[in-house]
């Protein structure tokens, strides 16, 4: 019965990354954050239906949707654009996923991505050095403002990623990944930051 | 360790309190910190270090730099041996171990420098003229006896063991080459604050400042230098990067760069990588890459001990080893004197000094006087001698007379070619500056200025000029400030005069005459050029590729220019006349290592892991690469070794009780909106928008030219929210031809579509005990009875106490079947629950496989019919064509030739002999007919072998088709020797009335 199964979930991390350090002993370059616990649903406005949208997004969570390749924050959510007219909306809390998507599928097509990605915070004094092996767009902060994101491709898979507030160690970013690639990426990412040495620790998204 | 009998006690940029060991071809000699492995050789006096390509000559060290075509070694050893290493550009390190290539039994004595007397075999052309016949030697016997006797270093032949990595930089400028020019460029742009790339092939900043004795505002030039490298540290935004070559100019300001991060290290240090492979994306660029001294072509030109001047003099100035004790300067212009004046500085004897030019300027007589030189104005050399090191040139002066004289270094000089390379990456060619006698870059790539030497503007002073000038004009166009650029350094003018002098000719030869080498690499003489000029090859493509002129790893970088001068004289045309010389990426070889980084091994591609992948491995199954993905295969149990009895157990256990299976893969789109169902209507064959809310449908897509394009079953979840599944092959290639329809074709219509495939884990239940097995999993609110769940219902669902989920009753096997979906985290949980729930009945995962015998059973069609070259009629799936709307390929599928009764269409097969293994893949041929192209009739798209009917069954394409159920055709399989008798059949082999799936 149903009952005797244990329902726990599986991290998209689990079997490939773990807390600890790697790399490079002593140097700290980098740390990653495996994030964990977040909502996350796709939105897609209806055609001409942005505006409303964005009225219905700004008026629940107090957030205006962006119209560019940006993130915009707020204490529980933030929201990612990622096409023309489609956002990523991030809860920080899952729970509150479902009434979310119901209260938005009136305007936009909603679809639950909560499952769908394995992201990273990322941060450190070379953190842009590690990431220069694979990303291929421009991060300096000149090219790249706090705030600003991308889809883009590192080590041929695709990932999205923003630019958060720089941290006390150094230039901080998140990215995502689809889930079933997250072992390729983190393939990568290992061997792009041993040199700097990396500190991987658990955290919540 | 023997001492460096030819170490100067001072100078230089060496570090003299860093002794370094190193071994060449078993001996031990020392060396120090700085040293290249070519000046350390010749500090101790090593002066043979190669045999040449083809004739086995005995060859020395020509250059100092990147265009050595001499002197190649074996570097380091075992796997990380690395052949064909230029001596003039690898860093000496503390146990560096280096072998001479191509010599047989050694260096010294080399049996097969018997080639050199059998050279008027060998001369160009000959491979064309000699292994001509029969053909079939050419792979046996030639083609490894030319390769043993003609070829260069030998591979490692073992895996790399170092890591190699990519990355990617940007900036406003990149500036390509740290000498005068760059330094200047770099500086200029720096101090504005621009972004700025410095990039040098060599381990230390400076270009020919390293070799030269001169001043740059007023102060000698290692002390400015110094405060140039010490500034560009301090700018933040200044990226200096030594042993990096910038190797190929690409679109749009994309440059190709290969650092050397460990190769000056006898392995790389932990975590580092060998070499790193740049990609720069520069907004604009300075090429500021110098240029390359060119030989003189004359008797005896490659035997050692004849050096380049420019060589000669870098070795005494920036290595503190003096070249020769004896030297002869042969010049054909004024830059070759600096070299006399310099090996005089450091304690050399120079004999003499053979200016080819006539005119007796009083400064050149002056100053060799001063040297103690005899001077040869008009003269030239016409033979050197020596064999395996030089000690003997015939110079022939301005009157005729010959003078025979003693020496150990032949310095030469005939003037310098800009390294203008890059320029000609997109397709560029350089033009012929008359004045200067040489190439200087032609039509630019956008985005690139070309700077000092590399521009043909040969003296100290214009480098700097140049490179700040330039800089600023780039940045100036980027819309940046040049207000904080600085002054421009100054330097004097030196004299650069030149009439060059290709080759020397009508030397009085003794019985042998001499060879006279354009290309010291390939071995190609003037006289092979010579031979391609009297038999027609004399377009400078057709010389390069009757002679190998040009072809060896330093692609003509010394010989070149000497072979177009000397086409052109025998052609009685000017060079320019002649043609140009023009490169392609890379600059300098580049090891493929570099440039797949990260990407080799299980690394080559992303691998895509389904949610269900730990509990898979746990089971012990067998993995499948489907496109990205690795799926279970099939789940061995102890004991079977046959993947075969395997697969027939899961089999079975569908057949008979229950199986689970992971369909996570296949591609899963979510398609919601008010327009969504029409969006269906428009993409699919069969029609949407009668389907109810909570019920899947199969519906088949085709391409715009109306072939199939992919197949699956979509369920309609609300009224205006649907979930498109599709072939795990094709969900990318779907996704992206939804999105061209909608934004495309039909932007009007209200519908949103992303992919949910990574979202959700999925999972078959099939078997009779399917919805016994689910009742121990679904939440016991949701009833699962037949009446209340039928067959294609699609419902969400939840489990474990209320996780979300959706089951469809949908099945690919033919048997009572689910497919039960939750958020991917829990897919693992799922697998285990389901486990737990179907344990009392034998429940028994299965892969790949036993879903291939299973579908094949029931004659679904998969991707091995999908083909992109089957119709829906050719698939018997011409019913679900509706005529009641219009779909994407409904026209082109209309097509007369597509609905010719003879197209071959889908059956099933069986072996006469039941005996028989079938194979996918054999041809069908009418019997008795002959297997010819002409006759035949289709083949073989899928075999299993049923555990069921306990014979091997199949699926195929065959003329006629269904009409022909019942007769017997060849399966022909030429490839594995198959040739059997097979009988058309229905391709449903069981249950075909369908009683399994409704149960």
């Amino acid at each position: 019965m149903a009952e005797t199964a244990q329902w726990t979930p599986r991290s998209a991390w689990a079997g490939i990354a773990q807390p600890g350090t790697f790399g490079a002993a002593g140097r700290g370059g980098v740390t990653a954050t495996l994030l964990e616990g977040h909502g996350l649903a796709s939105l897609i406005a209806a055609p001409g239906g942005a505006e409303a949208l964005a009225r219905r997004v700004e008026q629940s969570l107090g957030l205006a949707l962006p119209t560019a390749p940006r993130i915009v924050s707020g204490a529980g959510h933030d929201v990612i654009w990622s096409g023309p007219d489609q956002w990523l909306l991030r809860a920080r809390s899952r729970g509150e996923m479902p009434s979310l998507i119901a209260e938005l599928a009136r305007y936009a097509a909603v679809s639950d991505q909560s499952d769908a990605r394995a992201a990273l915070r990322l941060s450190g004094p070379h953190l842009r050095d590690a990431l220069a092996k694979g990303v291929m767009i421009d991060l300096h902060p000149a090219a790249f403002a706090v705030g600003d994101a991308a889809a883009t491709s590192v080590a041929h898979l695709g990932v999205q990623l923003w630019r958060l507030p720089d941290a006390a160690e150094g230039p901080a970013f998140e990215i995502m990944v689809a889930r079933s690639l997250a072992g390729s990426f983190w393939s990568w990412f290992a061997a792009s930051a041993a040199e700097f040495g990396c500190r991987v620790v658990a955290g919540r998204g | 360790m023997s001492a460096q009998p030819f170490r100067l006690a001072s100078g230089g940029l060496i570090d003299r309190s860093q002794a370094l060991s190193f071994r060449f071809d078993g001996k031990s000699y020392g060396g120090h910190a700085g040293d290249t492995l070519a000046s350390a050789l010749l500090a101790n006096g090593v002066r043979l270090v190669g045999r040449s390509f083809k004739y086995h000559r005995p060859r020395g060290i020509l250059s100092a730099g990147p265009e050595e075509p001499n002197a190649l070694v074996e570097l380091r050893s075992g796997a990380r041996r690395e052949p064909n290493t230029r001596a003039t550009v690898a860093e000496l390190f503390d146990g560096l171990e280096a072998v001479s290539q191509n010599r047989w039994p050694s260096l010294a004595f080399d049996l097969l420098s018997l080639n050199g007397l059998f050279s008027p075999a060998l001369v160009a052309g000959f491979y064309y003229k000699t292994f001509m016949w029969p053909a079939s030697f050419w792979e046996k016997l030639y083609e490894p006896l030319i390769r043993r006797a003609a070829g260069l270093g030998r591979a490692a032949g073992a895996e790399d063991p170092d890591h190699y990595e990519k990355a990617f930089a940007f900036c406003d400028l990149l500036v390509i080459g740290g000498g005068p020019a760059g330094l200047a460029a770099a500086l200029a742009a720096g101090r504005t604050g621009a972004r700025v790339i410095l990039c040098d092939e060599d381990f230390r900043l400076g270009g020919r400042l390293l070799a030269e004795k001169r001043e740059i505002d007023g102060r000698p030039v290692a002390e400015w230098l110094a405060a140039a490298l010490a500034e560009l540290e301090s700018l933040p935004d200044v990226r200096l990067m030594p042993r990096t070559t910038v190797f190929g100019l690409y679109d749009h300001g994309t440059y190709g760069a290969v650092e050397r991060v460990s190769d000056h290290l006898p392995q790389p240090q932990p975590h580092q990588p060998r070499q790193r492979a740049w990609r720069i994306q520069a907004k604009r660029a300075i090429l500021a890459a110098g240029a390359l001294e060119r030989p003189i072509v004359f008797p005896g030109n490659d035997t050692p001990g004849v050096m380049l001047a420019g060589a000669a003099r870098t070795y005494a100035n920036r290595y503190g080893v003096l070249p020769g004790r004896e030297t002869v300067l042969f010049t054909a212009g004024d830059d070759g004197w600096a070299t006399a004046r310099d090996i005089a500085a450091a304690g050399g004897k120079v004999a003499a000094i053979v200016d080819a030019r006539a005119d007796a300027d009083p400064a050149r007589k002056a100053l060799a006087d001063r040297l103690g030189a005899r001077l040869f104005a008009g003269g030239v050399v016409e033979r050197a001698r020596g064999g395996r090191q030089l000690d003997q040139v015939t110079i022939r002066d301005a009157s005729g007379a010959t003078h025979a004289l003693a020496c150990d270094l032949l310095a030469v000089s005939n003037g310098w070619n800009p390294t203008l390379h890059l320029t000609s990456h997109q397709n560029g060619k350089p033009v012929w500056d008359e004045e200067i006698h040489c190439f200087v870059p032609g039509t630019l790539p956008a985005g690139l200025a070309v700077a000092g030497s590399a521009a043909g503007r040969f003296t100290l002073a214009t480098a700097l000029e140049d490179g700040a000038r330039l800089a600023r004009e780039a940045l100036g166009d980027l819309g940046l400030s040049v207000a904080a650029a600085g002054p421009v350094p100054a330097a004097d003018d030196e004299p650069c005069g030149l009439k060059p002098l290709w080759r020397v000719t009508g030397g009085k030869g003794p019985v042998f005459p001499g060879k006279a080498f354009v290309d010291f690499q390939n071995d190609v003489t003037d006289a092979d050029v010579e031979l391609a000029a009297r038999e027609g090859f004399r377009p400078v493509e057709h010389l390069k590729r009757y002679t190998t002129l040009g072809m060896a790893t330093d692609q003509g970088k010394t010989s070149n220019l000497s072979g177009l001068a000397i086409m052109a004289e025998q052609t009685g045309r000017t060079i320019p006349q002649a043609g140009t010389t023009t490169f392609r990426p890379p600059y300098t070889p580049v090891a493929i290592g570099a440039l797949g980084g990260h990407h080799r091994g299980k690394a080559f591609r992303p691998v895509r892991l389904a949610p269900t992948h730990g509990w898979s491995s746990e089971q012990g199954a067998v993995f499948v690469e489907t496109g990205q993905w690795l799926r279970a295969q099939y789940y061995p149990k102890p004991g079977e070794t046959d993947w075969l009895a395997t697969v027939n157990r899961e089999v079975l256990a569908v057949r008979e009780t229950v199986g689970i299976c992971d369909v996570s893969t296949l591609g899963k789109i979510d398609i919601q909106g008010a327009d969504a169902a029409a969006f269906l209507e428009r993409v699919y064959i069969n029609g949407w928008k009668a389907l109810p809310v909570g019920k899947a449908r199969y519906g088949l897509m085709l391409r715009e030219d109306g072939f199939v394009m992919d197949d699956g079953t979509t369920s309609r979840l609300g009224e205006h929210h649907f979930l498109m599944t599709t072939t795990t092959a094709n969900a990318g290639k779907v996704m992206q031809h939804l999105e061209f329809c909608h934004q495309v074709l039909w932007p009007d219509l209200d519908v949103g579509m992303v992919s949910v495939s990574e979202q959700w884990a999925q999972v078959t239940v099939a078997g009779p005990k399917a919805r016994k097995t689910l009742r121990g999993v679904v939440d016991p609110e949701h009833d699962l009875s037949n009446e209340a769940f039928p067959y294609l219902a699609a419902r969400a669902v939840t489990v474990g106490g209320g996780i979300p989920a959706r089951l469809f009753r949908i099945s690919f096997s033919g048997e009572l079947a689910y497919e039960l979906a939750v958020p991917a985290g829990y897919g693992d949980a799922m697998m285990r629950a389901l486990m737990q729930a179907g344990a009392p009945f034998g429940i028994t995962p299965y892969g790949t496989e036993a879903l291939g015998v299973l579908r094949i059973e029931k004659g679904h069609v998969a991707g091995n019919e999908l083909s992109g070259q089957t119709t829906a009629r050719d698939l018997g799936l011409g019913k679900m064509m509706s005529s009641k709307k219009d779909y994407v390929g409904r026209l082109m599928a209309n097509r007369a030739a597509l609905n010719e009764p003879e197209r071959p269409s889908f059956v099933g097969f069986k072996p006469v002999d039941r005996r028989e293994r079938l194979r996918a893949g054999a041809h069908f041929i009418g019997v008795g007919k002959a297997a010819t192209m002409a006759n035949d009739e289709g083949y073989m798209t899928s075999v299993a072998h049923s555990p069921h009917l306990n014979h091997w069954i199949g699926l195929g394409l065959i003329r006629g088709g269904s009409a022909r159920i019942g007769e017997q055709v060849r399966a022909y399989d030429p490839v594995r020797g198959g040739d059997i008798l097979v009988e058309i059949c229905s391709p449903v082999f069981l249950d075909p009335e369908g009683a399994r799936l409704h149960g």
